[in-house]
């Protein structure tokens, strides 16, 4: 405990821990803002082609000319293929469908070249939804536009890719996962580095020999591990904290209304829909952010937090002890660059497994990453994101988690033979012979 | 049972590297023990065995009676020859964080921390880094850390390496201050002086092997070689021509004035007493000693054939 607790200290009040304990949150929050903000600006100019084949929309889209939209309109049918591949309609960046039934089902839809901005989308969704709804007040009303905007209820539009229409190739909630997966990993081998450095330099000040007159090796492989752990989770824990709050603040303070269209005063709206500045201002906080309601609303933040410790506590005792052991075994300090290497290759062959099961979810291959204890942390906390633990498979998600800490307690049992053969051994050349000898002594 | 520490056919290899071969010792209690040794004999070793830091592939050890455990590590104070401290640290910081991994609580550990501190006069380095200490103050530091649990057994690897004559000496008083109160102290150094000076008894080891262990004395009187030295005023002819055929001059120092130091060694039955009736009258004797070996003669003489063998 005495050990743990100095390796907390000595970890806090250093400089490096300060300052990734600060910026490191603040920087994920000013990249959170800068997203929420500027969601994918892309193209300034949008022409988009309205196919109206029944010619509801009467030709005409805004009383007001909107200077970032142009609107062409063609009153055939138009197939998604011959608007992506002719000639004649690649001026076009967009195409809105407009269907015969769009003032009952309330279904348009936009298939687009190139993603377009958040903003982009608020104002044709905006345009098309307050074009249709003079239309549904002229054909099923006789009240006036204002009284009926009052009482109106939201439209759909879904806005498709061309080329990837079901938008197979991202899957945003697995990308959470895999950010979740990211932090594991960042976190684990930032202070796994630790743990190796911090046993490397004890040997070479040859403090362990002083240490080791006083603990077992064991005790003092694992305080290490503990002290250089707790402070990885003080520091998660103000991230979480960190992020939490600012994620809060900026949802009660600088994007209010980004999260719940009702906020919105469609009656104030309505009566200064003439005025463009007002329009720009009623989009900006209308822009229903996919990012921001992925963060907010998307993922399920207490499930995954509480596999996301769970695993990141059995994998960072995995890992811990694996770097403990490396820096054990090292001749000297400079030897621990050789063995930078390997670790990193391991770490992307981790990154690599989330990313994998991102695009793979249902192949062989996850499967057995799911269970490797190298790469599941993150293939789990993928899959988890994805919504992949349903009923029937809950128990994988168990599985792998007993695995990663039947594996962690192997590789405590290993690290702390290598830990206790290697640690007073210095200047030597690391050799597979003396590993293996370490690792056969008790 | 007046052993404080008894070493019993310890042998360690490593990689089939032969560190220690069936070395057995006995420390009485309450002696400054010196365990001495060319580099590379075993002696680390042998004090990490005994720290439980290695383990022996056989032989045993009791401390204090008893079959040697972890719970006698706290009875131990270490200071080994390769030390360290935490550089980032305070001294302060240090020694009591020392301290408690050697058993004392919190409240004792500063207690112990100011007397030492007073003791030897650094209360100025308390909340300086180990980082900002010369070699010198940070050797302090190390001693005060092996000795603040009050050990009753202290164990010294090279303690003077690296201190000043003034610091040494500091040092040795310490050591004999500990003797007087009853703890018992193993210390390992090539300072021979030292250990004439302060060891009570001592143990030479080579290449693995106890090569020899006994008092200082006896170490000296097992190698002693039958001379003995005089030192007077007068004239070296006169001198020479005084002796009986029972003597032969060995070699002499000129001290000047007159004054000369002459080592003479002794033929058939001769005795000291003879020597001294037949000079009385011829010169003026100043002081007359039979010459013992020195630890350093004794150390290279018992060191040095093997090495050549």
């Amino acid at each position: 405990m005495l050990i743990a607790i100095r390796e907390l200290k000595e970890r806090i009040g250093s400089r490096s821990f300060l300052l990734f304990s600060t910026l490191g949150p603040l920087i994920v929050l000013g990249f959170v803002y800068l997203m929420f903000a500027f969601g994918g600006q892309s193209k300034q100019h949008w022409n988009v082609l309205v196919a109206d084949p029944t010619g509801i929309m009467e030709n005409k889209m805004m009383v007001n000319d909107d200077k970032s939209i142009s609107y062409a309109f063609a009153n055939d049918y138009i197939e998604m293929e011959e608007f992506a591949d002719a000639k004649k309609y690649q001026l076009y960046d967009a195409l809105l469908e407009v269907n015969e039934k769009v003032l009952s089902n309330k279904v348009g839809f936009v298939f687009f070249r190139e993603s377009p901005s958040i903003r982009m989308q608020t104002r044709v969704q905006y345009q098309f939804e307050r074009r249709l709804e003079e239309l549904m007040v002229k054909e099923f009303t006789s009240l006036s536009l204002k009284d009926f905007r009052k009482i109106k209820q939201p439209l759909s539009v879904n806005f498709r890719d061309v080329y990837d229409p079901y938008n197979e190739s991202s899957d945003l909630s697995g990308w959470v996962g895999m950010f979740y997966g990211g932090v594991i990993f960042t976190f684990i081998f930032l202070f796994g580095i630790t743990i190796m450095r911090s046993v490397s330099r004890e040997k070479s000040n040859r403090i362990v020999e002083v240490l080791l007159a006083s603990v077992s090796p064991n005790q003092l492989m694992i305080g290490k591990i503990v002290g250089v752990g707790l402070s990885a989770l003080l520091q998660f824990v103000v991230w979480v904290v960190v992020i939490g709050v600012g994620l809060y603040f900026m949802r009660e303070t600088l994007f209010p209304d980004m999260l719940n269209a009702a906020n919105m005063n469609i009656h104030d709206l309505t009566l200064q829909v003439d005025s463009q500045s007002y329009q720009d201002t009623a989009f900006a906080s209308r822009e229903y952010n996919q990012f921001v309601e992925l963060v907010y609303n998307r993922v399920q933040f207490v499930n995954m937090t509480v596999f996301f410790m769970l695993f990141f506590i059995s994998g960072y005792l995995f890992y811990g002890a694996l770097f403990a052991a490396v820096g054990a075994t090292m001749g000297s300090e400079s030897d621990g660059q050789q063995f930078v290497i390997p670790l990193i290759v391991l770490l992307c062959l981790a990154l690599y497994g989330g990313y994998y099961s991102l695009n793979y979810p249902e192949s062989p291959m996850v499967d057995v990453l799911h269970y490797l204890p190298f790469t599941s942390p993150v293939v789990v906390m993928v899959k988890l994101a994805q919504g992949y633990y349903g009923p029937g498979h809950v128990y994988e998600i168990y599985l792998s988690l007993l695995a990663l800490i039947s594996s962690a307690c192997l590789m405590l049992g290993l690290a702390s033979r290598l830990y206790k053969n290697g640690i007073l051994q210095f200047g030597h050349r690391v050799r597979l012979k003396h590993i293996f000898k370490w690792l056969k002594k008790s | 049972m007046n052993f404080m520490l008894e070493v019993k056919n310890i042998s360690k290899s490593f990689f089939r590297k032969e560190a220690l071969s069936e070395i057995s010792l006995r420390v009485n209690k309450g002696e400054i023990f010196g365990l001495l040794g060319p580099n590379g004999a075993g002696k680390t070793t042998l004090i990490r065995v005994i720290n439980r830091i290695v383990e022996q592939d056989s032989g045993s050890i009791r401390f204090d009676g008893d079959l040697m455990t972890e719970n006698h590590l706290s009875q131990i104070g270490y200071l080994p020859e390769e030390r360290g401290l935490y550089k980032n640290m305070t001294v302060e910081g240090h020694a009591v964080f020392l301290g408690k991994l050697r058993g004392l609580s919190r409240k004792d550990a500063h207690i112990k921390v100011d007397y030492w501190f007073d003791r030897f006069g650094i209360n100025d380095w308390r909340k300086k880094r180990i980082e900002e200490l010369s070699k010198g103050m940070a050797q302090k530091v190390q001693f005060i850390c092996a000795v603040l649990h009050e050990p009753k057994f202290l164990i010294l690897d090279e303690p003077f390496s690296g201190f000043d004559p003034i610091n040494v000496d500091l040092i040795k008083q310490e050591l004999i201050e500990m003797r007087a109160a009853g703890k018992t102290v193993m210390l390992s150094t090539h300072n021979m002086k030292s250990v004439e000076e302060i060891c009570d008894r001592a143990v030479l080891i080579h290449n693995s092997k106890k090569i020899a262990e006994g008092t200082i004395s006896e170490l000296q009187n097992a190698r002693k070689t039958g001379l003995y030295a005089v030192r007077f005023r007068g004239s070296m002819i006169a001198f020479v021509n005084a002796l009986w055929t029972g003597f032969e001059v060995h070699d002499k120092d000129i001290l000047g004035d007159d004054r000369f130091i002459v080592r003479v060694k002794m033929r058939g039955d001769s005795s000291f007493e003879d020597l001294l009736k037949v000079l009385i009258g011829q010169v003026k004797i100043e002081a007359a000693w039979e010459v013992l070996p020195t630890m350093d003669n004794i150390f290279i003489d018992l060191v040095q054939p093997k090495e050549s063998e």
